[in-house]
């Protein structure tokens, strides 16, 4: 005899789960679209919580910030990690529990405020390298911290308004350099500084990039070549995203080959030998090896304070 | 007259095969679980159940619930499971039925929040030994229904068996994590 009742019941739960789950996709997307949320969640597993503090961050109260800070609840029951670009501040709080969470808010005159979903909030003033503060309604509790400034190397990943070209811009601290390309015949390494929440980078042959640091992207001008200029967003990225580089001899030509990787691990990259300009092969990111004329060679992520632009 | 004897009496090769098919769908279940929640992306997000200060503490409560109808559903099976020398009241089997289908639905969006936002997760033994026992009490919840489906072929002791993994399942579920956080972070809403 078969019996139909614990199908039911099973087909039930298999219903259920499928409903929640649909609706979890469609509250999780508007999250996904708007990049902090997946930008925010990296540093906790990431080097800010490590870093060391540093002098360059300029954080007088009522001046433009544009710093990361790391540091611990008072019992070191929460790391927290803020990123603080212009007016805009982003936090990842995270109490060795499976979940995190995110914060977004403002600053303002060296006070920061943030909220994230469920009530929780952060409040912090900005005191030389450190900030002190409060967070609030976090697992019913609230948490006295403290965090100081620390330089990291943050990348920043995007693409131009129409998609002509790709980049990626990594800073340290008040140094950065770039490099953009559209994968096939445009290229330009890009080398200078941030300054506030303001980077400059100039190249070579009228190359150049201007951008504004807001929250946790960056906006502006870049300039693959001379009276070519094209706008651009970039957000902040995880790696693999970044600047990857390769300078390898290939049937005796000195070639020089870029990859602007973003952190969806899209990658464009050229290769340049001589005067020849052709689409670089793709970057395996596990091990930043490539295979060029059957020869197998190793592309190494570029930091924002090495020299990629010699004058 | 044989016909009578065979519903009554069912030789072994009658069970073998459902209560294969049964478990075979129980450990699919599991290992299917397991395997999504450890390759699947966490995604670190997921709905929110409305009225609580975190999903972690909606969840707690949800699985507490969950614990209490499956107390209800663990004593009336055990006294069902005596009805050949005490037969049970009729009102027990139902009792038993959706005491059962009410736990585990409660745990329904528990899992999902589990699985989707967070994903199967080794960083420590009470959170490695969580994520084991919900792909255990899923595998062991799926053997049982399909048990049920054919239990006039089954012998007694299979429903029993299968019914106290699930209950031990649950509880130590509930233990690893309801239990933690109402004792780590304080009993509240």
């Amino acid at each position: 005899m078969t019996r139909r009742g614990p199908l039911i019941t099973l087909c039930a739960v298999i219903v259920l789960a499928v409903i929640f789950l649909w609706a979890n996709t469609l509250v999780a997307k508007p999250g996904s679209a708007a990049a902090p949320t997946s930008a925010t969640s990296v540093p906790a597993t990431s080097p800010w919580a490590t870093s060391a503090p540093s002098t360059s961050a300029s954080t007088s109260a009522g001046t433009t910030l544009h710093a990361l800070y790391a540091g611990r609840s008072s019992g070191d029951q929460v790391t927290v990690a803020i990123a603080i670009n212009g007016g805009k501040a982003a936090a990842d709080l995270n109490a060795g529990l499976p979940s995190e969470v995110s914060m977004q808010g403002s600053v303002s005159g060296g006070r920061v405020t943030m909220t994230a979903q469920n009530g929780v909030g952060l409040e912090g003033s900005v005191s030389g390298q450190d900030m002190f503060g409060t967070i609030t309604g976090f697992l019913g509790q609230s948490f006295p911290f403290s965090a100081a400034a620390a330089v990291v190397e943050a990348v920043y990943a995007g693409r131009s308004a129409g998609n002509q070209v790709t980049l990626s811009v990594v800073t340290d601290g008040d140094k950065a350099i770039g490099y953009v390309c559209n994968g096939r015949n445009v290229q330009a390494w890009l080398q200078g500084s941030v300054n506030g929440n303001q980077v400059t980078l100039t190249g070579r042959d009228g190359a150049g990039l201007t951008g504004t640091l807001s929250g946790l992207a960056m906006f502006g001008m870049v300039s693959p070549a001379a009276g070519v200029s094209f706008p651009f967003s970039a957000e902040l990225s995880p790696r693999p995203a970044g600047v990857y580089q390769a300078r390898i001899t290939v049937d005796g030509l000195a070639t020089r080959i870029g990859w602007a990787v973003l952190p969806d691990g899209i990658q464009l990259g050229v290769a340049v030998a001589g005067t020849t300009k052709y689409a670089a092969p793709p970057l395996d990111l596990g091990d930043d090896s490539f295979t060029l004329g059957g020869e197998s060679y190793r592309a190494s992520a570029v930091a924002g304070n090495q020299t990629v632009v010699t004058p | 007259m044989t016909t009578q004897q065979v519903a009554v009496a069912p030789p072994r090769d009658r069970w073998a095969k459902p209560l294969a098919v049964a478990l075979a769908g129980g450990c699919a279940v599991a290992l299917a679980l397991g395997l999504y929640a450890r390759l699947h992306h966490p995604a670190r997000y997921a709905l929110d159940v409305a009225g609580f200060s975190s999903p972690l503490y909606a969840k707690a409560w949800l699985t507490t619930a969950a614990v209490v109808f499956a107390v209800v559903q663990v004593a009336t099976g055990w006294r069902i499971s005596r009805q050949p020398t005490a037969p049970a009241p009729a009102w027990m089997a139902a009792v038993h039925r959706w005491s059962g289908r009410i736990a585990i639905l409660l745990t329904v969006p528990v899992i999902v929040h589990c699985i989707y936002a967070l994903g199967f997760q080794t960083y420590s033994a009470r959170v490695y030994a969580h994520c084991v026992l919900g792909c255990i009490f899923y595998g062991a919840f799926v053997a049982k229904m399909l048990s049920l489906v054919r239990r006039d072929t089954m012998p007694r002791w299979v429903l029993p068996v299968l019914g106290f993994v699930v209950f031990v399942s649950l509880v130590a579920l509930w233990a690893t994590s309801a239990l933690w956080l109402f004792a780590t972070h304080g009993v509240h809403s």
